[in-house]
């Protein structure tokens, strides 16, 4: 009887760990043929039948003789010798020197903005009861369902007609970060309070009763303790940004401001048939935030699990 | 939103303490005025007008009976539905076998979990990108087995561009193409993992000594499955329904990438409808109808979804 049940266990046992591989295999089998393609040369991209690791021999399979190359990455970076720049090499690929830069300074800007209006509000719904405080809240939850796509539009209009005014201090730029600054905060301003919530009310009292302002004590108190759920709100959102491409496509007009994913979009038709580009191009934009998640998944984890259980 | 602010209560008796969280969200309302309010009533105004050479004009309801009247917006619907049946179950199922996997105490090394969750921050376009990569026309790594007219008759082209099969039920697009299937497949490839931690996350709040005590009075896993962890996590298995449909419905990025709506118009979904009359055809009204439409399945989904998490609520409580 006992002998039966534990070689049952193991094989249960042997049967989950086999689940579990297959599920990594699943999840794991496009990223990693990617990684392969980009490291492959032209010739072992035009061949059929295509072949997963370009190391075929005339004698055979052999590991040594492997035909890996950068040639991929090297027309992506488009490298030029350069006597200005102190490397000896200038980067000349338009996705490295146009595309990621714009990307960066949208998506930090988005996030601290975002980070700091929601820090603010969240606040303010997690401390205070005031009149209209559920509708508001219901209001924003409300607004959290509306995608992108329905407001392109009219987005797409008022960026026209502000383009138009000619405004002096205007930019695309300024009214992206605006669009994804409105699109990204609705949820974040739910997972801030629900960190809030989360940071006993006491501290509060104590620094008051110790003759702190209410904005001292916000800011002295309350803050420090809330970081790591702001941390988490602030990549939560660089990371939405990042992956965003429609809203950038579109309501921005000009090329050289467009975001990186449209400049993976435009590289996609320019290089149609040479696959070790086109990949190397992918692992290129989705390595700054992979690299990111890999170091902050416990923030990401519990953002989105907070603003999923709200949403 | 904005009439609950200025009817806020300025007599109380702290009364500089009590305009303070006023101005905390003053920023933040105003920000999703304009970027979201305004915007969503714009597009109810463009709907019922359209550009002519005079300029923007009153057209009514002409932009819907154009839409309703298009052979595409019906074909659409269709293949959206299909997606999204096949995109929201697959996901769940395998979201949810994965997350029973993943609740059984064992030691899993953070590698393996961080592995695990990495599609779930890979862009949209990025993943259609990279499973077009897969199966690209003859040089892909998998259109070796894949078009292999010993494995898959009759015609061993490439996923991406053969044709979808005869309609078996009049105009619905039942069977879908094969490049809906992948796409389908792409998609969940994405969402899985999310799916899996919501549900994941509400499996562990499942007491053990429940589980347990109908394992001793004899139910097997199934019966475990159906009548125990499926009610008691009815409510996030909703949520995660309702997100996949809405990410569904309005992600617009792995369709641009992997198929672009063909091959002909057989992955052709309503978000890149909406695309192509906007910004293809340029009829910018009848697009908004489309939006507007758009929109009113969304805003049902959400207040059906809510309404039906709060009865389960209150008959669970």
């Amino acid at each position: 009887m006992t002998t039966t049940k534990s070689t049952r266990k193991r094989w249960e046992g042997i049967g989950v760990n086999l689940a579990m591989l297959l599920v990594l295999v699943f999840a794991m089998v496009p990223i990693f043929t990617t990684v392969l393609i980009s490291f492959k040369s032209e010739q072992d991209i035009i061949r059929k039948p295509p072949n997963i690791f370009p190391c075929d021999t005339p004698e055979g399979f052999k590991w040594s003789e492997c035909r890996w190359s950068v040639e991929g990455y090297q027309r992506v970076l488009a490298p030029k010798p350069s006597e200005t720049s102190p490397l000896g090499v200038a980067i000349t690929g338009n996705i490295p020197r146009i595309y990621i830069p714009n990307s960066v300074l949208y998506a930090t800007a988005t996030s601290l903005l975002v980070v700091f209006l929601a820090g603010l509000s969240g606040y303010a719904f997690s401390r205070y009861r005031f009149r209209g405080h559920g509708l508001l809240m219901t209001g924003i939850l409300a607004i959290t369902g509306v995608p992108l796509l329905t407001n392109l539009l009219a987005l797409y209009q008022m960026a026209a007609t502000f383009r138009k005014a000619d405004l002096p201090f205007y930019d695309d730029r300024l009214f992206i970060i605006a669009v994804y600054m409105g699109f990204y905060l609705p949820l974040s301003v739910w997972i801030a309070k629900g960190f809030f919530d989360a940071i006993p009310r006491e501290l509060e009292e104590a620094a008051l009763i110790d003759g702190c302002t209410p904005v001292g004590a916000l800011l002295r108190v309350t803050m420090p303790l809330a970081l790591p759920g702001l941390a988490a709100v602030f990549l939560l959102t660089f990371v939405s940004v990042w992956n965003e491409f429609i809203a950038g496509y579109l309501i921005i007009a000009k090329n050289q401001y467009k975001p990186v994913m449209f400049g993976l979009y435009d590289f996609l038709g320019q290089n149609i048939i040479n696959l070790q580009v086109i990949a190397a191009a992918c692992i290129l934009i989705a390595s700054p935030v992979v690299i990111l998640f890999v170091f902050t998944r416990r923030s990401f984890f519990r953002a989105m699990v907070e603003g999923a259980v709200k949403g | 939103m904005t009439q609950s602010q200025s009817s806020y209560s300025p007599s109380k008796p702290h009364r500089k303490r009590d305009w303070l969280p006023f101005w905390l969200i003053l920023p933040t309302v105003v920000v999703l005025l304009a970027i979201q309010v305004y915007p969503a009533l714009y597009t109810v105004w463009l709907s019922v007008h359209e550009r002519k050479p005079a300029g923007w004009t009153y057209v009514g309801v002409d932009n819907f009976r154009r839409l309703l009247n298009m052979g595409l917006f019906k074909e659409s619907i269709g293949h959206t539905i299909i997606f999204l049946v096949g995109y929201a179950s697959l996901t769940m199922l395998l979201g949810f076998i994965v997350a029973m996997l993943l609740n059984r105490k064992m030691r899993l090394s953070g590698f393996y979990v961080t592995l695990l969750f990495i599609p779930w921050i890979i862009a949209d376009l990025l993943t259609g990108i990279v499973f077009r990569l897969l199966v690209f026309p003859d040089y892909g790594i998998f259109s070796g087995i894949l078009q292999n007219p010993a494995l898959f008759p009759p015609d061993g082209i490439s996923i991406l561009t053969a044709a979808r099969p005869k309609p078996w039920f009049g105009d619905f697009p039942f069977p879908p193409s094969p490049a809906m299937i992948y796409l389908i497949l792409a998609s969940a490839w994405r969402a899985l993992p999310f799916i899996t931690l919501l549900l994941l996350a509400s499996m562990q709040t499942i007491p053990q000594e429940v589980l347990e005590s109908s394992r001793i009075d004899g139910a097997n896993g199934w019966q475990i499955v159906r009548h125990i962890m499926i009610p008691l996590m009815l409510p996030t298995l909703v949520v995660a329904l309702f997100s996949l449909t809405l990410s569904g419905m309005n992600g617009i990025g792995m369709v641009f990438s992997l198929t672009g709506g063909g091959p002909g118009t057989s992955t052709e979904v309503l978000s890149m409808l909406l695309y192509a009359i906007g910004w293809r055809q340029l009829y910018f009204g009848r697009a908004a109808a489309l939006a507007l439409l758009i929109a009113v399945i969304n805003w049902l989904l959400i207040t059906g979804t809510l309404r039906f998490t709060r009865l389960q609520e209150r008959s669970i409580s």
